[in-house]
């Protein structure tokens, strides 16, 4: 892995995106012995509204906190699409829910189509689909381990949920082995 | 007691929000004591210290506003508690007459202030010069400015101790940036953490002097309720706490108070270099815009830019000596700073010629990119 690694996620307020990101540092960190640093921004809606999250992952100690281009970008509703496209690298890795960003008018070689809110509807709850996509994220790009990630996600989310949240994580990866879809690194 | 101090000592490694990295910290430090009034974004602190304090035998209070905030912190100083309080720069505009009070009392208190924009969470160090400033009268202060969430941590306690030991007010100048950040936090065993607790006269009430003191030192504490009675004033004072309008009383009063920190800056003061060994130009930055700085650096040696950093730990009271050192050894010293210039003053004060002064400044609601400050400073060689 080539460090530092910078990952964004972006949707709308109430898809868990923060606490996506929350979930992905705390891993890396304390499962994987790395260093992050998350950022946030988001209106003061309690739902909807654009909503972002940035984490910076390095091997050592994060200098800036702001960065200006993204490694990996995953994106969850058209309008944050439209936004943050600009700020992935060339040779970065996109990843959007087709239902949700319709129109992905940016050329992105490594772009990947991961139908996280439908794959969680079927599971039984659309607010999973936050779990999909980090499960998604662990096969496809090798940052986390997936017991390590579901180590994490059981400590940070309810009782009531846990079974759902591990089926979700599961059916991310395995879309992401199904399909062979796997981060291409450049150089 | 080992499982008191685990639970109040959250030993390992977290991946932490800077605000509760702050309470943490204070926690470690052994703070008993917590007043507070709302305001974003410094609320997280008073959450969690509502959650955690007082399952540790400690007092939470939330205060009907600001004022009434800091002068609890004053009071349960003076009744033995270590104290803190939190708020943002409105906030801390509101506090100022109590840390006035305190100031002059010598009462130990810590307070947190995180800065932002008026009116809404936009990253700032606009009020660095009020950390120092905001209250009437003669004092000196001591701000800490930490960079990182470890810091936030880190300077919390250091915050603590300073208070112990000069008997005055901490500040703590927190910022949007760091304070919702989350970040590796790595606290470390109880056992390794260095707590400096209050200092407890030996006399008996009769023989005891609350406010005697060496020219340059901190009087001795009284414990509250054996018999030993201060009038704790912010007029001025004796060494017995009458107030006393003695010209000679004034003298001794406003001496030792500003001398026991401004005279002790040697031992206060903390700075970090960074390549500075070789470095030809230098910039000078506190808070998140230090670790910024010090990646426009590294950025600015890959084009053959021979750039180091001072990153100050601490605001005030200045770090005289090793600003100047710094000064004597460069062509030019740009200070990095997230507000429209303030204290570029007080670095070119210091530098009083010696080498020339440039300023990186910047007031849009977000920290500097190493970019940023990469190209200013090429600018800014030219």
């Amino acid at each position: 892995m080539k460090y530092p690694l910078q990952i964004s996620l972006c949707g709308f307020g109430g898809q868990g995106i923060v606490l996506s990101s929350v979930i992905l540092g705390t891993a890396v960190v304390t499962k994987g012995g790395l260093y992050a640093v998350q950022t946030q921004s988001y209106g003061s809606e309690a739902r909807g509204g654009q909503c972002q999250a940035e984490l910076i992952v390095d091997e050592r100690p994060v200098a800036s906190p702001v960065s200006d281009d993204k490694d990996i970008l995953v994106c969850m509703f058209q309008d944050a699409y439209n936004r943050y496209v600009p700020t992935v690298k060339k040779d970065g890795m996109l990843v959007i829910d087709p239902d949700l960003v319709t129109n992905p008018d940016r050329n992105i070689a490594c772009t990947y189509a991961v139908p996280a809110t439908e794959m969680a509807v079927e599971l039984g709850n659309r607010m999973a689909a936050n779990m999909v996509m980090l499960g998604f994220l662990s096969e496809s790009t090798g940052i986390l381990k997936l017991d390590d990630l579901k180590d994490v996600v059981a400590d940070h989310v309810s009782e009531r949920f846990r079974e759902l949240n591990m089926k979700a994580i599961d059916a991310g990866a395995g879309f992401a082995k199904d399909n062979g879809f796997y981060r291409r690194q450049a150089g | 007691m080992a499982d008191a101090s685990k639970d109040r000592v959250l030993s390992g490694v977290h991946f932490m929000l800077g605000n509760y990295a702050a309470v943490e910290g204070a926690l470690s430090a052994g703070c008993t004591f917590f007043a507070g009034y709302p305001i974003t974004p410094a609320n997280e602190i008073s959450e969690r210290m509502s959650q955690r304090l007082p399952r540790l035998g400690g007092a939470f209070v939330q205060g009907e506003d600001e004022l009434a905030s800091i002068y609890a912190c004053a009071g349960a100083s003076l009744a033995g508690a270590k104290a803190m309080t939190a708020t943002a720069s409105a906030g801390y505009n509101y506090m100022q007459e109590g840390l006035g009070y305190c100031y002059t009392i010598e009462a130990p208190v810590v307070v947190l202030d995180v800065q932002r924009a008026r009116g809404e969470n936009f990253a700032s160090q606009a009020d660095v010069m009020q950390m120092r400033w905001g209250a009437s009268g003669d004092f000196e202060a001591i701000v800490v400015c930490p960079s990182s969430v470890q810091e936030l941590y880190d300077y919390t306690i250091w915050a603590f101790n300073l208070a112990e030991e000069y008997r005055n007010p901490v500040i703590i100048m927190s910022e949007t940036t760091i304070a919702l950040m989350r970040e590796r936090l790595d606290i470390p065993p109880a056992d390794q953490i260095a707590v400096v607790n209050r200092r407890y006269t030996a006399l008996p009430p009769e023989q005891y002097l609350p406010f005697k003191a060496d020219r340059f030192g901190c009087p001795d504490a009284a414990p509250l309720g054996e018999g030993y009675h201060t009038i704790y004033s912010l007029n001025p004072h004796d060494e017995k706490g009458s107030i006393d309008w003695d010209p000679d009383e004034f003298d001794r009063l406003y001496k030792r108070v500003c001398g026991k920190i401004y005279e002790n800056r040697h031992k206060i003061c903390r700075t970090e270099p960074y390549l500075l060994d070789d470095a030809e130009y230098a910039l000078v930055a506190y808070g998140s815009e230090a670790r910024v700085a010090k990646e426009a650096a590294r950025l600015a040696r890959e084009e053959g830019i021979k750039v180091g950093v001072l990153k100050l730990c601490n605001v005030w009271p200045v770090p005289v000596e090793p600003i100047l050192e710094v000064c004597k050894h460069v062509g030019k010293v740009f200070t990095v700073e997230m507000n429209m210039g303030k204290y570029c003053v007080e670095v070119e004060r210091i530098a009083g010629g010696k080498c020339e002064t440039g300023r990186i400044t910047k007031n849009r609601g977000q920290v500097h990119t190493p970019a940023e400050i990469l190209s200013a400073l090429r600018e800014g060689i030219r």
